[in-house]
């Protein structure tokens, strides 16, 4: 019974995973910027989500719109107004900039909101519910929920709307997108608003399971990564079944191992699969 | 040419004699300054050994700083080496673990690469953490030495040295097998370079001297922890001082260094989260404005609004 525990327990915490890599992978496929700010996206979610919550009393879920709104925007005018500027400029570049806008945002959030631990807890926060041995938080099952919810919308977006067949011609190809008359530039932008959107949906749904800082992003970022890689660079479906794989070893290693070695875990994770497998677990051989 | 073949070592000694003489003459605050400061261009420049010559982009170097620290610190305390010998210890130990996690990873390029370096030094932090002979979480407490003059000296035969190793590589075979690799490492490696061995090489060498300089770190500031010496933002600075001075050039990292510890330090005496700041607002800049470092733009005299100018309109999309 423990084991089947162990396995609801990773998958409904690598449902977050999966949304968060998917905004990776999106921004890496389409424009390939590893954006090392990731996680920083997450981090401003979660204090948006917190801030709403502790100031107005607005319940997480109900703020999750605005918090993805904002994001958006946010993502919008940062890749629109600055990262533009360099996109085309070697890996380096762009990894470092990236690396700018992260440092930036974490010491901002330091001096605007101090290091203090915070946690986002509605009235609701420990409930739970058993089926025969089993017991499932609430909080968990329906943040899982809300992952594939957003999840489904977004590849949906991506897949049969005409913004995401722009998106998807535009990462095929850059100047032949521009002779069909896409609008580049905005076309970038609204890639990096929605890879910032689902970094922002995932820090509002994680303030809900875990305390958040200004710093909580360093982690995230990597597991993202490993996450983006594990599941197959620029396949979207991957980022989601990658995120379920890092739960589930992470939730397994904790029980099994300890829960000390959380980041040595999705590097161990990221080497291995480097290795054996290089495109992924649902990536083409290209 | 002939002039300025000689004049350049010269004036680098004269220098080296006038900062020599410095612990005498400066408050203990500058000294302590001026102590930073060289071992932040040691890190920048042993940053571009890797980063900048060979273009390897580590983003994970404070793993060598961190383990070097660490070395010195558990010699001393636990097994009661001397300095010398600890700080020996801090130079080889790390210098061979680079070249053990380098050769799987330098396999790895571009974003991997860099992805890769930051995982080292996260998973060194975690193991640090959770080990016994490394105090864990508590850390080391070393045995207090009240000479600032010590470290001076010690942090500047560092930097000496690893400005010279700079010099030699941007003047050198090896060097210039480096550049190549940076340059296009298939058509190096078709020219005959072994590019496996000299990227190992050139990483063992930048974590050597990483390494040591962590030792030194440990014992001037007589107290180690894991977040202390494994801080991701140890790096940032590694890395920015030797892109905004100019990677891949021997005087880059070292003006880099100097100007960008001193409006740090000016900064983190208001407020730390201030300073760091500053270094992600630079980092910016300079990816926007010069990335190919300070000297570039300098060296263009009146012309140096043109080529910043450039640099933001080169890459745009």
């Amino acid at each position: 019974m423990l084991l089947l525990q162990v396995l609801i327990n990773g998958l409904l915490l690598g449902g977050l995973y999966g949304i968060m890599a998917l905004g990776m992978s999106l921004i890496w496929g389409v424009m390939n910027i590893v954006n090392v700010a990731h996680g920083a996206l997450i981090m401003l979610g979660a204090y948006l989500t917190f801030w709403m919550f502790y100031l107005w009393g607005l319940d997480p879920f109900v703020s999750l719109p605005l918090t993805i709104a904002s994001l958006f925007v946010y993502g919008y005018c940062l890749q629109r107004w600055v990262l533009n500027l360099v996109v085309r400029a070697q890996l380096f570049l762009t990894l470092l900039i990236t690396f700018g806008v992260e440092v930036v945002m974490i010491n901002v959030a330091r001096l605007l909101w101090s290091s203090d631990l915070r946690q986002v807890a509605p009235s609701y926060a420990a409930a739970n519910f058993e089926v025969g041995e089993l017991t499932i938080p609430w909080v968990r099952l329906w943040v899982f929920a809300t992952t594939l919810v957003l999840s489904l919308v977004f590849l949906v977006v991506l897949e049969h709307t005409r913004l995401g067949r722009a998106i998807r011609a535009t990462s095929e190809e850059l100047r032949a997108a521009r002779l069909t008359g896409i609008p580049v530039a905005h076309i970038y932008a609204v890639t990096f608003g929605l890879g910032a959107a689902l970094a922002g949906a995932a820090g509002g749904l994680w303030g809900m399971l875990f305390p958040i800082t200004p710093v909580m992003g360093g982690s995230l970022t990597l597991k993202s990564f490993v996450v983006a890689v594990l599941g197959g660079l620029g396949t979207m479906l991957g980022a989601i079944v990658g995120g379920l794989v890092l739960g589930l070893a992470e939730s397994f290693t904790a029980t099994y191992l300890g829960p000390t070695y959380p980041n040595a875990i999705s590097f161990g994770l990221l080497v291995l699969i480097l290795i054996l497998r290089p495109t992924g677990i649902l990536g083409r051989k290209t | 040419m002939n002039v300025r073949r000689w004049v350049m070592p010269v004036v680098a000694v004269a220098a080296l004699v006038v900062i020599a003489a410095a612990p005498g003459l400066l408050s203990p605050f500058m000294v302590q300054f001026v102590i930073n400061l060289f071992m932040l261009a040691i890190l920048a420049e042993s940053w571009n050994i890797i980063g900048g010559f060979a273009g390897y982009a580590s983003f994970g170097n404070v793993a060598f700083f961190g383990l070097g620290a660490y070395t010195t610190g558990i010699l001393i305390t636990k097994a009661g080496w001397t300095l010398a010998m600890a700080l020996a210890a801090a130079a080889v130990v790390p210098m061979l673990f680079a070249a053990l996690v380098g050769l799987p990873i330098l396999r790895l390029k571009g974003h991997y690469f860099a992805i890769a370096t930051l995982g080292v030094a996260e998973t060194m932090r975690e193991v640090v953490y959770n080990v016994e002979v490394t105090g864990a979480g508590t850390g080391l407490v070393m045995p207090i030495a009240r000479t600032p003059a010590l470290f001076f000296y010690l942090m500047l035969a560092i930097l000496v040295a690893v400005t010279l190793v700079n010099a030699w590589l941007a003047h050198s075979r090896f060097g210039y097998g480096l550049v190549a690799i940076r340059e296009d490492e298939d058509a190096a490696a078709a020219m005959g370079i072994d590019t496996t061995r000299y990227k190992t090489i050139a990483f063992a060498i930048s974590g050597a001297f990483a390494g040591i300089t962590g030792g030194v770190f440990a014992y001037w500031i007589t107290f180690i922890d894991p977040d202390a010496v494994f801080r991701v933002i140890v790096t940032i600075q590694m890395i920015i001082m030797a892109v905004f001075g100019g990677a891949g050039t021997v005087a880059g990292p070292l003006l880099g260094a100097l100007v960008l510890a001193s409006v740090s330090e000016l900064l983190s005496t208001q407020l730390v989260a201030l300073a760091e700041l500053f270094n992600g607002l630079i980092v910016i800049l300079v990816v926007l404005f010069m990335p190919k470092g300070l000297l570039e733009v300098v060296k263009a005299g009146r012309g140096s609004f043109r080529v910043m100018a450039r640099n933001l309109r080169e890459y745009r999309v």
